[in-house]
């Protein structure tokens, strides 16, 4: 079987320990980081910095590198549309195309920006168990108002989970219907558009029957949609505090660089 | 423990799925529902912690009304609903956040949660596949761990909407004999089945038809009045003891309950003559 991006690596690391929120906090933190940090001092500081964290989690590299790969097609465009459409300086010259040395350097920030963004992103949920990681943003947002939107934030939470957890049973249901489908001598070889139609309407179909038929179980278990709590205990200890304070002394160590 | 007096229930725009029904469900009793495909007894199963409020009459678990929205949670703590496909009936990513979702409902301590959890995952066996999901799990650990989801909740009645159908025969025994272990601790036990073999182990069956119930009583006394009905396959050893009846030769209704019963029964029969 394929491995999923961004799956969750299990173990006991300092990486794993740390409460949810504090990495969730350091996450959305390294964002604006790599999109602040101009210098390639500072850009090469946060990858030191990802390599650190990587080791420190114990999770294997591939894992990381497994995050990048659907996006590296993405990347090497922005990275291209850079070089060659950057006014400046130019480096060579291909017909009409001239790449130029500003470009080369905008290229190299941006993809490497993108990058981080997607390592760090990978190091949260490789290092959380991803209902610990909704059980952080419940935390995190029960204190806004969001009673005005009519909904609670354990309401969000169920949200979040359910939907990492159908998202592998929808893609068995395609499955499933293709070969329904096929077996009543549907042909989807050919055209892929004619075969949205007869996908599209028993998928939904089933998918609004097993939509209705968990919520029933789910309301049988005493779901209300009101407060409920974790089994995931959520406490914010000494570490968490010491690993948000070395993270900020190190955001103002790559903004002055 | 559960009451339904004067019942009727009709799905919006369709037929009326239960009419009139009258039933006093007893503590600690096993009682089967049978009937075919549309008789209505899933529909009267999802009456009995309030999923589904009656139109006329009313259903009280323990005296609470199931139409007060505020009692409920009550309700579902005490009467527990295990479905009968285990695909969609799990919340959770991992066996052990499943059995986790009705505890955290009813907002215990993450300690008290944990406890639970534990003393479940231990009871059911499933320990093993404690962080698996339960999406790989085969059609009998899938139904066990859904039964697990509801344990958890420690609920004094559980109802079982045609759990097997779904099952290979054997899974289905073992769900059978886990269920037959539940009622020995005291749980009240209603089991909604099309399978009349099943139902051996019952204190008492009901039959429903056309949202009615048309016959109740005690499982072989009951299954040997039963008209040949095509819906309805009779276990087969009901069966044989009716032909054996017709050939003069009578093997008491209580002795169909299993086949060693039955064999020591003929032996018996034959070493008389």
């Amino acid at each position: 079987m394929k491995e999923p991006v961004f799956s969750y690596v299990p173990g006991t690391s300092l990486l794993h320990r740390l409460d949810p929120r504090t990495k969730l906090a350091a996450v959305m933190l390294l964002g604006v980081l790599t999109f602040r940090a101009e210098s390639f001092t500072g850009i090469g500081a946060l990858f030191v910095l990802f390599f650190t964290l990587a080791l420190l989690s114990g999770v294997p590299l591939k894992v990381f590198a497994r995050a990048v790969r659907p996006m590296v097609l993405f990347i090497t465009f922005i990275f291209l549309a850079q070089l060659f459409f950057t006014e400046g300086e130019a480096l060579a010259s291909f017909g009409a195309l001239q790449p130029s040395l500003e470009g080369l350097e905008n290229g190299t920030r941006i993809a490497s920006r993108f990058v981080l963004l997607l390592l760090f992103a990978a190091v949260l949920t490789a290092s959380t168990n991803p209902s610990a990681i909704t059980a952080g943003i419940e935390r995190m947002l029960r204190p806004l108002p969001l009673r005005w939107l009519g909904v609670t934030s354990f309401e969000l939470a169920t949200m979040m989970n359910l939907s990492i957890a159908f998202l592998p049973l929808l893609f068995e249901r395609v499955e499933r219907t293709k070969a329904a489908q096929a077996a009543r001598g549907m042909d989807f070889g050919k055209s892929p558009f004619r075969s949205i139609p007869a996908l599209a309407v028993p998928l939904l179909r089933g998918l609004v029957r097993d939509a209705g038929e968990l919520a029933l179980a789910m309301e049988s278990r005493g779901y209300q949609g009101r407060a409920r709590t974790s089994m995931h205990e959520l406490s914010m200890k000494g570490r968490d505090w010491a690993a948000l304070l070395v993270l900020l002394l190190f955001s103002i160590l790559v903004l002055g660089l | 423990m559960i009451r339904l007096e004067n019942v009727s229930y009709s799905y919006p725009g369709g037929t009326p799925a239960l009419r009139n029904i009258n039933l006093e469900i007893e503590e600690g009793e096993f009682l089967g529902i049978i009937g075919r495909n549309g008789s209505g007894k899933s529909t009267l199963a999802l009456h009995l912690n309030g999923l589904l409020r009656p139109e006329k009459g009313k259903v009280t678990v323990r005296g609470l009304d199931t139409r007060d929205f505020a009692r409920l949670p009550e309700i579902r703590k005490l009467v527990g609903i295990v479905f009968q496909n285990p695909e969609t009936q799990f919340v959770g990513r991992t066996v052990e956040e499943d059995l986790a979702f009705g505890p955290e409902n009813l907002c215990l301590s993450p300690a008290e949660i944990r406890v639970r959890v534990d003393r479940v995952l231990a009871e059911t066996g499933l320990e093993k596949y404690r962080h698996r999901s339960p999406k790989t799990l085969s059609g009998g650990q899938g139904q066990c761990t859904a039964l697990a989801g509801v344990l958890t909740m420690e609920p004094e009645c559980l109802v079982f909407d045609e759990v097997t159908s779904m099952l290979d025969p054997g899974s289905g025994t073992a769900v059978l004999k886990r269920i037959e272990g539940l009622r020995e601790k005291g749980k009240t036990i209603v089991y909604v089945t099309h399978n009349l073999e099943e139902l051996h182990a019952a204190d008492r069956v009901i039959v429903m038809e056309q949202g009615k119930i048309v016959r109740e009583g005690q499982p072989e006394k009951l299954f040997s009045d039963l008209p040949g009905d095509p819906g309805l396959a009779l276990p087969s050893l009901i069966e044989l003891a009716a032909q054996l009846r017709a050939h003069g030769i009578h093997v008491p209704w209580e002795k169909t309950r299993s086949p060693e019963t039955f064999a020591e029964e003929i032996c018996r029969l034959f070493s008389k003559t």
